[in-house]
């Protein structure tokens, strides 16, 4: 296992960083498969994104109003405060939690699938190295389309926000809908995690699934451990990230 | 106009897709619910069940439970310091994880660990004809091996989520000395001070009801798996995506609902 990893993440790296400078020489993987993967990465969890990313919008807001309420009773600050935390920290983890359970999920159901059909020893019959065919464009995929997804997640949750702050408490969406506190240091905050889960989630996946071993019930045991290792790689990255932002973004007053 | 056509037969069909496994799912809770009041459960396997769910996802969820802690208290500690509350830390980070992000970072790893496995099982027997062998037997797989699934990842989430918070509040008690140097007992104070009981109750709640979503997805979409290896990864991960969603709904409503 722990070889295994290793050579992932190895090959991973060097093959997206070979990809990227060479283009479409880049040995064996091609531009359709990488197409094919945002499609699969990306379109197709636009919906799920926004659906739990919208509730999650609710269901924050309602629960900042409730305790501001009970406390001061000014909600004035609440929506820009709310954009600010959903910029550097809820809406790039929630994503990736959201990404994690689904692109991870899927990842590791179709490569273990492959594995126990013995499709993989096939490739490597052929002389295709199943690292850069199969995991290197899930990857450039991830990377990209995590940080698309994060964007269109953080806007459907500030929509619902400010719909459950002018319906439950009467807030004009004028007062909530101010980015003014968000600062450069939560933008990059944003950004740089959003980097980080979008390359962990199918590292971490696609090793699970090359690992399956057995029938169907290896499929099975590869796909929850897959979401149970991205989920928890997305956590851990979570707190060193916050934790690197505390000491050099807020520190510095970015 | 072949477009159009297209576009109404595709918003069809996944409407089609979604009643049907919503209908599913439904008709799945009804009859366990009719089970449960018999109280028609294999006790057994309900013990082998909370073993499995319960202790054996110890781990996970107590070393999610210190992160998440520890997240938590670096969040609430950039608004502290940017007014000087430090007597408002423990208070913070408690609300927000015992009343929000404590029950759902755990219901989801609870959700991948243990939901995910659920369906995988379930998939793997019903591929391999283990449910018709049941019925040939003449044993209802609801009472046997749906039932005390559902009762026992309710069970199972209710006791981790109390761990869970315990281990979470240390953990940012602990991180809230290293990073943002709070003395430990202010930390508690701020805590217990401010904290009501209901703010614990209403996380408990939420475990309760997320063990039953994830349950009944989880059983649902495991024992409608159809076509072998490929089958079962594909259950899975609609297993835990539906888990996903029927978490954050359920959170809204009781949110709502509860205050």
């Amino acid at each position: 296992m722990i070889a295994l990893s290793v050579d992932v993440l190895e090959k991973t790296f060097a093959g997206a960083i070979r990809w990227l400078l060479r283009g479409r020489r880049g040995a064996s993987i091609t531009r359709g498969e990488v197409l094919r993967q945002l499609y699969q990465i990306g379109n197709r969890s636009l919906l799920f994104v926004c659906v739990t990313l919208g509730f999650l919008g609710m269901v924050l807001v309602f629960q900042t109003c409730l305790q501001v309420n009970r406390i001061t009773g000014d909600l004035s600050q609440v929506g820009a405060e709310f954009i600010k935390i959903l910029v550097h920290e809820f809406g790039p983890s929630l994503t990736a939690m959201m990404l994690a359970t689904r692109v991870g999920a899927g990842i590791a159901a179709e490569i273990g699938s492959m594995v126990v059909t013995e499709q993989i020893d096939a490739l490597r019959m052929n002389g295709v190295d199943p690292v850069d065919y199969l995991i290197v464009p899930r990857f450039l995929a991830s990377l990209v389309m995590t940080g698309a997804l994060t964007t269109i997640g953080v806007g459907a949750a500030i929509l619902m926000g400010a719909l459950t702050a002018y319906y439950s408490f009467h807030l004009n969406p004028v007062v909530f809908l101010d980015p003014s506190h968000v600062r450069l240091g939560d933008l990059a905050t944003g950004v740089m995690k959003c980097a980080a889960y979008g390359a962990a989630v199918p590292i971490v996946a696609g090793i699970c699934g090359l690992a399956a071993r057995g029938g169907s019930e290896g499929v099975g045991t590869a796909t929850t451990r897959a979401v149970i290792s991205a989920s928890f790689v997305v956590i851990l990255l979570d707190f060193f990230l916050s934790g690197f932002a505390l000491f050099t973004f807020q520190r510095g007053g970015l | 106009m072949k477009a159009v056509q297209l576009g109404f037969e595709a918003l069809g069909a996944a409407a089609l897709a979604l009643f049907d496994e919503a209908g599913g799912m439904a008709l799945l809770a009804w009859r366990v619910l009719v089970g449960l009041f018999k109280l028609e459960l294999d006790w057994r396997e309900l013990m082998r069940n909370l073993y499995k769910m319960g202790v054996q996802s110890l781990p996970i969820v107590i070393l999610t439970a210190f992160f998440t802690g520890g997240i938590m208290v670096i969040q609430s500690g950039i608004f502290i310091r940017r007014f000087g509350a430090y007597g408002l830390l423990g208070f913070g980070a408690g609300y927000a994880t015992l009343r929000e992000v404590g029950p759902i970072l755990i219901g989801l790893m609870f959700s991948g660990r243990v939901g995910a496995n659920n369906a995988a099982e379930l998939g793997t027997m019903t591929v391999t004809e283990q449910l018709d062998g049941l019925r040939a037997l003449s044993i209802d797989p609801i009472p046997f091996l749906i039932v005390p699934r559902v009762v026992g990842m309710m069970i199972a989430l209710f006791c981790l989520t109390v761990l869970g918070d315990v281990v979470a509040i240390s953990g940012g008690a602990l991180f809230g000395k290293l990073l943002l140097n709070v003395e430990l007992s202010s930390f508690l104070h701020s805590f217990a001070d401010n904290l009501k009981p209901w703010d614990l109750s209403i996380g408990l709640v939420k475990a309760v009801v997320f063990g039953l979503a994830i349950s009944i997805t989880s059983c649902h979409f495991g024992t409608s798996v159809k076509g072998g290896a490929v089958g079962v990864g594909r259950a899975v991960n609609n297993a835990v995506v539906a888990a996903a969603v029927a978490i954050m709904i359920s959170d809204n409503l009781i949110t709502m609902v509860l205050r």
